[in-house]
């Protein structure tokens, strides 16, 4: 950019007033982002919980065993919530090294979430759930809605995990700065939430 | 922005601790056999009241100015009800469709 138009670009700042929500552009971003998502998610559950109050007889396939796997699942989950913020706040304190550590923290859970979650998956699948077939004989929807909105939050488990990794490698050559950090936090944290209302109402609801 | 009236990561923690106590108090619901409906309210008020903490705490919307909340949540909130209103809706295309 020119000199000129670079006063020019400032000069139009001067004149701009303030973000009225006082944040980073990434951040806000990542909100706008979050309530897209939010929605995408809400549709999908909806979409569940119409096709099983339509069925007469819905699968419950979900055994103490499986319970007990989800219980497992979320406390990772919510652990690695629990590290990302140790991140942040390590990262707003220019902590570097400490902040690598529980982004790998962070990551590390998350691996170990999606691998619980795609055991789970293998025992379904295993046992004759498939997208649509059901083998104890009740609504065949069942498969597609657990693997659609399971499989919708795997998806955003592993991209953040991917994500994070970006995030941890250009922070550790400083293309990144804390802002960063705390944007993806934001985005895990989101992953995290989804969560809360996955579990009870794929797992808990359907079980034995 | 944050502000510096933040919690503590000890707090935090306690904040997640507390969560994994609900995610407890739902299993032990799940095998009271209650009847489905009075499961599912009790499932999804117990997960909206986790979804606020999570928000408001991790999430830091707490420490963030007003307006963002005000921006967000009204208006999630308002397209989750209207899903709610329209879905409903989706079951007369089983009464559209065609005969052979």
């Amino acid at each position: 950019m020119t000199e000129s138009a670079l006063a020019v670009v400032g000069q139009h700042e001067l004149l701009m007033e303030p973000s009225p929500y006082s944040m980073d552009k990434k951040k806000l971003g990542m909100w706008v982002f979050i309530v897209s998502d939010a929605c995408t998610f809400a549709a999908f559950l909806f979409a569940y919980g119409y096709m099983r109050i339509g069925a007469p007889v819905w699968g419950t396939p979900f055994g103490t065993s499986s319970i007990v796997n989800g219980v497992v699942m979320t406390a990772v989950l919510l652990s690695s919530s629990l590290t990302m913020l140790a991140a942040v706040r390590a990262a707003q304190a220019g902590a570097r090294s400490s902040a690598r550590k529980w982004l790998g923290a962070t990551m590390l859970l998350g691996a170990i979430f999606a691998l619980l979650h795609l055991r789970e998956w293998f025992k379904l699948i295993d046992e004759g759930w498939r997208l649509f077939y059901n083998p104890t004989g009740g609504a065949a929807q069942f498969g597609a809605t657990f693997f659609s909105v399971t499989g919708l939050h795997l998806t955003h488990v592993v991209t953040g995990v991917i994500a994070l990794a970006f995030i941890t490698r250009g922070y550790f050559y400083g293309r990144y700065d804390e802002s960063h950090v705390e944007t993806a936090g934001l985005y895990w944290h989101f992953v995290d939430l989804v969560w809360m209302f996955v579990f009870p109402l794929m797992y808990l609801m359907n079980a034995h | 922005m944050s502000s510096n009236r933040e919690l503590t990561m000890s707090s935090y923690v306690r904040i997640g601790l507390g969560l994994m106590l609900i995610v407890g108090i739902e299993v032990v619901l799940t095998y009271q056999h209650l009847p489905k409906r009075t499961l599912l309210f009790s499932l999804l008020c117990l997960a909206c009241f986790e979804a606020f903490v999570a928000i408001m705490y991790l999430m830091h919307v707490k420490y963030e100015r007003p307006i963002l909340f005000w921006t967000v949540f009204p208006a999630t909130l308002f397209v989750l009800v209207f899903l709610c209103y329209i879905w409903p809706d989706a079951f007369r295309m089983f009464n559209m469709r065609l005969t052979q």
